[in-house]
């Protein structure tokens, strides 16, 4: 009898990566799974139908739905399946991102576009189709933040997005309050998925780094697992870091070459 | 460009290697034209994990941008591509100059989302190709003229043993654009 059993979850972006741990925990404490991934035809895909596989035959009930976040329509096209499969949401995981990693001097009007889009609009378009669906009962929205919303990154622009997005955490945590909605961050650090290829592109020694620099995955999923218990209805509006307290030290954010 | 230490077998292997393994499929799925995108499933991360694994592998820097990218940082945004995503004139007579040998091609009025796919083994084997040709002529550190292949692999002096300082892969996108700016290659697309 896990903490999540009766609920309908949606993780955006959990074919891969953390992602797919956290909507995987969500799962084994009960909860049916929506597994959602951007690009058709791709290893995404295949890595999603696989998950939900996975958790089906496991006994719980998960589809994988293909949905560009950044694209309304499609993003209204993905909550009226939610909406026909399940007729409910309870928990709205807002992991996806996506992004160019250039300096701001490189950033073209279409990496702009796709920054803000996917990380951004993308979001908000999400809690716009999520909220008719968790009329009437309480409520989990977890948005997946990262340090770079409060610590400069080498090429990082989505680190302003997800600055952005923690401000929104509070006005979302605010409006939905009364209807027993929560809304909350979590500003995750160093994590070893397929985005520290990406980072150490332009960190160069970053995946050198003391094994104490990185969070495991598990540990993020369990927060986020935590905030969508009952035991955390009182936490409200808040970005819990979870960096296994990389940003209290200084030197550590330091490349060791 | 100087005469090639690393042939051009031994960095299609690498590339058959590095895909092979960043998708766990079988080598032999990997041939010299297949799009990494359409056929092979490779996506945005996949390209990353791929391009990572040839830069151990030769000790080099594989460009972080395509080129379209650069022209348009390059020459102006705008230049490459339209203010609906579509190719421009001026895209593909540099895609063509550039990447015609590679056998893909492109035309104007194509959408930007598709040029992914045009990425083969091929291309990234030429990209490889032409970064480990930015060896300089003699070693900095010791002024020879002496450079051998360590370990099948890294272009390395013969007298001292340092390894050969080489462009990156964005760098060599760049020079190359400068040089077909400077040899009038976009002459009919500026008014």
């Amino acid at each position: 009898m896990g903490p999540c059993r009766g609920r309908v979850a949606l993780v955006t972006g959990s074919s891969r990566g953390l992602g797919r741990v956290i909507a995987r925990t969500l799962s084994e404490a009960g909860a049916d799974l929506i597994i959602n991934y951007r690009q058709a035809g791709g290893r995404s895909e295949t890595q999603a139908r696989a998950l939900a596989k996975e958790l089906v035959e496991r006994g719980s009930r998960a589809v994988a739905i293909q949905a560009d976040i950044g694209q309304k329509d499609a993003v209204a096209a993905m909550f009226q399946q939610i909406g026909a499969e399940f007729g409910r949401l309870d928990i709205l995981v807002l992991n996806a991102a996506r992004a160019p990693f250039k300096k701001a001097g490189e950033l073209l009007k279409r990496d702009l576009l796709e920054l803000v889009e996917t990380n951004y609009l993308g979001n908000v378009y999400c809690l716009q189709q999520a909220l008719p669906l968790m009329q009437g009962r309480p409520g989990h929205v977890v948005f997946i933040s990262s340090l770079g919303s409060r610590f400069a990154l080498p090429s990082y622009p989505l680190g302003s997005m997800k600055a952005a997005m923690e401000s929104l955490v509070k006005q979302w945590a605010t409006e939905l309050g009364d209807r027993q909605i929560t809304v909350n961050g979590v500003t995750v650090g160093l994590l070893k998925t397929d985005s520290l290829m990406v980072l150490r592109q332009y960190w160069p020694g970053v995946e050198r780094l003391p094994a104490s620099a990185f969070v495991d995955l598990e540990d993020v999923a369990g927060v986020v697992l935590f905030l969508c218990s009952d035991a955390a209805r009182s936490i409200r509006g808040q970005n819990l870091v979870v960096d296994n307290g990389l940003s209290n030290e200084l030197l550590h954010a330091a490349p060791s070459s | 460009m100087p005469e090639p230490l690393i042939s051009q077998a031994t960095i299609y292997r690498a590339v058959q290697t590095a895909i092979g393994e960043a998708l766990q499929i079988p080598e032999e799925k990997v041939t010299p034209d297949r799009s990494l995108i359409k056929d092979l499933g490779v996506e945005s991360l996949d390209l990353i994990d791929i391009n990572f694994r040839l830069e151990q592998d030769f000790n080099i820097v594989m460009p972080r941008k395509y080129l379209l990218d650069h022209v348009e940082e390059l020459f102006g945004e705008g230049t490459a591509i339209d203010d609906q995503d579509r190719l421009t004139g001026a895209a593909v007579t540099i895609w063509n100059a550039r990447l015609g040998s590679t056998g893909t091609a492109v035309h104007a009025g194509m959408s930007i989302e598709a040029v992914p796919a045009l990425v083969t083994p091929r291309t990234l084997v030429m990209v490889v190709e032409e970064i480990l040709a930015t060896r300089p002529a003699t070693c900095p550190a010791c002024g020879k003229s002496a450079w051998t292949v360590a370990d099948e692999r890294f272009i390395t002096c013969g007298q001292c043993g340092a390894r050969a300082p080489l462009s990156t892969g964005d760098d060599v996108i760049r020079q190359w654009l400068e040089d077909f700016r400077a040899r009038g290659g976009l002459t009919s697309h500026t008014p």
